[in-house]
């Protein structure tokens, strides 16, 4: 955790510059003679102030519990990568942004419910080294799961809800 | 007693305004769909209330919030289901209910698990919806007192308790997460010169991040991701004991009752804490004032009782700050509070002048939910045991689908759907790293209150700063807000720990 919060650390004394920098670049309405404590950056550079106070504090204790040793070699990420949960993580995050990043509003609504549906359950309950029965019994759940998880939320937001679908 | 009569008579009125087919329809579905959200690891009583917001959008607003409020009280008992029969809590606010409950179904007493459970979930949801009944009025006349100076120090407030509550064993991640969530709020046009901040030019980020966007993908898209990196739950106890208990068991433990009844609700009306720590607090005090201390954690009643009761008095105790200071005291509460915005109710300390009617059209609305739990609870077990057989496999991508179309529905903007799988990621992120979500919520929420008042509060006082310290409520905020940082930080708590015993007389010294 060490790491990560020196990592964090770092990112946030980052942001909290940007975000006091941007502050200052924001007007002051001088020529509409508008109060200078009300001017727009007066808040985010409070905010960005204590999250600056917030960081440093972040880095200089993880830089006590050793976290600023942060070594990243291609045989720890393997291993990270190798763990089983992140492999579903890692698999649930791509299909899931695919489906609704990029398919949603390229094809119709309906279409791409559907295959996400169906390929979710293909991928996380492909059977290993079974009957080609099963392989049939589990395409046919998968199906069975995209057809009507399609259908239903189609007809809900489109025709009870009156949602013009993506 | 006047002021009480009137505040039953009215509550009455708003009882029977509720007793038509229609609306006891919508109780009895959403109730349900509450108790099965909440039963189902990964779907979260926020989660819910965010995706049936998507459905109420073309409903009456009393009927809207009505089923959300349903969704709301029914989830945070729905988890104990799960908690009881998988060992997992089905939402954060069961996790102190596991501790016994699991042990008790281990024990082959599932069914008296879950009707303990059941049995404080209603008696504390009751004790809430009193207090939110009387309190609520009070706290909005007072509120009406509150000036620009107070609503900041509020919002302050709201985010150090809320991230030091949320986050005990770190809580400048609570609090991390809370300046977070308020500086996501300054994205967008602000209020007083309308200027874009942090826009770019970019029209979709005129109006900032939608909230419900936002939610649906903290605690949505970040749950589907939790859900499915965690290893699946495999065992599913059964129920072969009654579910009903005998009153007399259930009142054996009035104290445990009353008591997390108490803290549940106070817990509920402080800024964005919610019901997962109301459940903790409960059961700790229930710990350390209990008969059978050494049962807790191997299948107390009295454990169960109290995480159960806690909880749910949560419920209409978050409610009260959203409906009087437009301040929300839980995550699900943050987005029942946009929902009210959606629906065009203004809660905020106007609402006791402009709709107080509607104050106890809500606390009749947390009356149904409780019936409906109480219904459900007692006759639904076999179907609950259904459905908490259903893989996760197959109802994460159905959820996901609901997150990405509820996240749409609103505005009808694809940008939505991006914005939803953004902060799922940062809040998966940020969970992973022990940052709790609650405090970032309630700092989008409280972004725009903090922006307006500290402004005109340093224009009223023409940039000094001794109102925003010397005002009575004003004064008590900051106090109590330093000291919540002062107190979690080890040096100064130590300065302060010599500094009060250097100021001690000599007898109350140790040893002295």
């Amino acid at each position: 955790m060490a790491k990560a919060d020196f990592l964090t650390g770092i990112v946030l004394v980052l942001l909290s510059i940007f975000i006091l920098f941007e502050s200052w670049r924001m007007p002051r309405f001088e020529h509409l003679k508008v109060h200078p404590l009300s001017v727009p950056g007066i808040v985010p550079a409070f905010l960005g102030i204590i999250i600056f106070i917030f960081a440093v504090i972040l880095v200089v204790r993880s830089i006590r519990t050793g976290g600023h040793h942060v070594g990243v070699s291609r045989e720890s990420l393997r291993h990270i990568l190798s763990r089983p949960g992140n492999q579903r993580l890692l698999l649930t995050a791509i299909i899931s942004i695919g489906y609704a990043g990029f398919l949603v509003g390229r094809i119709p609504y309906w279409l791409a419910t559907g295959l996400f549906v169906f390929a979710f359950v293909a991928v996380f309950e492909w059977p290993r080294g079974v009957t080609r029965r099963e392989y049939v019994r589990l395409g046919l759940a998968a199906g069975i799961l995209a057809v009507v998880t399609s259908a239903l939320v189609t007809w809900a937001f489109q025709s009870l809800f009156l949602v013009t679908l993506p | 007693m006047a002021a009480l009569l009137q505040n039953l008579n009215q509550f009455l009125t708003a009882i029977a305004g509720f007793l038509t087919p229609l609306a006891l329809f919508h109780v009895f579905w959403s109730t349900l769909l509450g108790i099965i959200i909440g039963a189902l690891p990964g779907l979260t009583a926020t989660m819910g209330v965010a995706l049936v917001t998507t459905l109420t959008y073309k409903l009456p607003p009393d009927l809207a919030i009505l089923i959300l409020i349903c969704v709301y009280n029914g989830a945070i008992y729905g988890g104990s289901r799960s908690a009881i029969l998988l060992n997992i809590p089905g939402t954060p606010a069961n996790a102190a209910t596991t501790l016994d409950g699991f042990p008790l179904a281990r024990a082959g007493l599932a069914g008296k698990a879950m009707g303990i459970a059941t049995s404080g979930s209603v008696l504390g949801s009751l004790i809430g919806m009193f207090f939110l009944a009387t309190v609520a009025p009070i706290l909005g006349n007072y509120a009406l007192k509150f000036q620009s100076f107070e609503f900041f120090w509020l919002a302050i407030f709201g985010i150090v308790i809320s991230g030091h509550l949320t986050a005990l064993e770190d809580p400048m991640k609570g609090w991390i997460a809370g300046f977070l969530g308020l500086l996501t709020a300054m994205v967008g046009q602000e209020g007083i010169h309308a200027y874009d901040r942090f826009a770019y030019g970019k029209t979709e980020l005129l109006g900032g991040f939608a909230l419900i966007p936002a939610m649906v993908g903290a605690f949505g898209f970040a749950e589907v991701l939790t859900v499915m990196r965690n290893p699946a739950a495999e065992v599913v106890q059964e129920a072969r004991d009654s579910i009903i208990p005998r009153l007399g068991e259930v009142f054996r433990y009035w104290r445990t009752i009353i008591r997390s009844g108490l803290i549940g609700t106070i817990i509920g009306i402080i800024p964005g804490v919610g019901e997962d720590i109301a459940a903790w607090v409960s059961y700790a005090a229930a710990r350390r004032k209990s008969k059978e201390r050494e049962k807790f954690g191997k299948g107390s009643v009295d454990g169960l009782m109290a995480a159960e009761t806690g909880n749910n008095a949560c419920v209409p105790g978050a409610i009260i700050p959203a409906l009087t200071l437009a301040i929300p005291g839980s995550a699900p509460a943050a987005v029942l509070l946009a929902a009210m915005f959606i629906h065009g109710v203004r809660p905020g300390p106007m609402i006791m002048i402009e709709s107080p009617e509607f104050v106890y059209q809500v606390v009749a609305m947390v009356f149904f939910s409780t019936v409906g739990m109480l219904i459900f609870g007692f006759t639904l077990t076999k179907p609950l045991l259904w459905v908490l057989a259903v893989p996760r496999t197959r109802l994460m991508p159905v959820v996901f689908v609901l997150c990405a179309i509820g996240s749409y529905a609103i505005t009808q903007r694809t940008f939505d759907i991006w914005v939803m799988i953004g902060f799922g990621i940062f809040g998966f992120v940020l969970r992973e790293m022990k940052y709790p979500m609650a405090p970032l919520v309630l700092g989008i929420i409280l972004g725009d209150i903090l922006d307006k008042n500290l402004r005109r509060g340093l224009v009223l006082s023409d940039g000094d700063l001794t109102p925003f310290f010397t005002r009575p409520i004003s004064l008590v905020l900051w106090l109590i807000t330093m000291s919540s940082i002062l107190l979690s930080i080890e040096p100064a708590r130590h300065a302060l720990q010599r500094g009060v015993h250097a100021c001690l007389p000599r007898r109350f010294h140790k040893g002295g």
